[in-house]
């Protein structure tokens, strides 16, 4: 797979990949709100409460320019651009959770200020001093 | 990774990341129990501090969120099994039993004080490089 260099993380990959996948459905939805607090499409253990606390520790504002790495369906990213104002972008490796993070930041009224980028974590095309900050959770180091 | 980070920010500019890892000081018994039972990234080698400050990063902070992180990995658990027939149907009964399993043994390693999970914060530095 894409952006993997080591069988561990091509098997990591692979089961992220198929995960984003299968649909999300009304049990999903409801799972996520009891347990994340929110319906962003996420699947680790950033509650909305840590996200809030990532904003601040980031300063997050109008104008500017936010890299979620791993963004998986767009968790915390998009949430993170609707909360502060700021624009964002969304990378990683599995193409379907990008494509659902993009759909739902077209139908939050995101869409010219979040943008998505299929990239590894490890080769990202972007130019040095791109970005205002940076954060992923639980991602590999 | 942390490096392109630094090199991706302006000076000045600023990253936030949660990270699950293993306790520190641990025998080695214990750190593989973290990397088995924990997600693949608790295979990471170094502390996330010296990784950071090896990146050159500067003004890192640390905040332990592992009480939360129980809690989440609990209720995780808990709502899967309250929407079983739900989620059987979505994922497949093989599917749902392993993320189960692998939650469960998550939050042992997280009970036996093995398997952490933190904020840290960093700034890239204004005016030099290293």
């Amino acid at each position: 797979m894409a952006g993997a260099e080591t069988k561990q993380e091509r098997q990591t990959l692979e089961r992220f990949a198929a995960r984003y996948r299968l649909p999300q459905n009304e049990a999903t939805r409801e799972v996520e709100l009891a347990v994340i607090g929110g319906d962003w499409g996420a699947n680790g253990y950033t509650t909305m409460a840590q996200a809030d606390l990532l904003a601040e520790a980031l300063g997050l504002r109008p104008g500017m320019r936010l890299l979620d790495l791993g963004a998986g369906r767009g968790w915390p990213g998009l949430y993170l651009a609707k909360r502060s104002g700021c624009a964002a972008v969304l990378s990683d490796v599995p193409v379907d959770g990008l494509r659902a993070g993009a759909a739902r930041g077209r139908a939050e009224a995101l869409s010219r200020r979040v943008s998505a980028v299929v990239a590894s974590a490890r080769h990202l095309p972007f130019g040095e001093g791109s970005f205002d900050a940076i954060v992923h959770t639980d991602v590999l180091c | 990774m942390l490096r392109a980070c630094r090199r991706l920010l302006r000076p000045g500019g600023r990253t936030a990341f949660h990270t699950i890892h293993p306790a520190s000081g641990l025998t080695k018994a214990q750190r593989r129990r973290a990397s088995r039972d924990g997600p693949v990234a608790v295979a990471c080698p170094r502390p996330h501090r010296q990784l950071l400050e090896a990146a050159g990063f500067v003004d890192i902070s640390e905040t332990d969120l592992t009480t939360e992180f129980a809690v989440v990995t609990r209720a995780w658990t808990e709502q899967y099994a309250a929407h079983r027939e739900d989620l059987v149907a979505l994922l497949g009964a093989e599917l749902f039993e392993e993320r189960q399993a692998d939650r469960s043994a998550q939050l042992g390693a997280i009970d036996a004080g093995v398997l952490r999970r933190t904020l840290f914060v960093a700034t890239r530095p204004v005016g030099h490089w290293r």
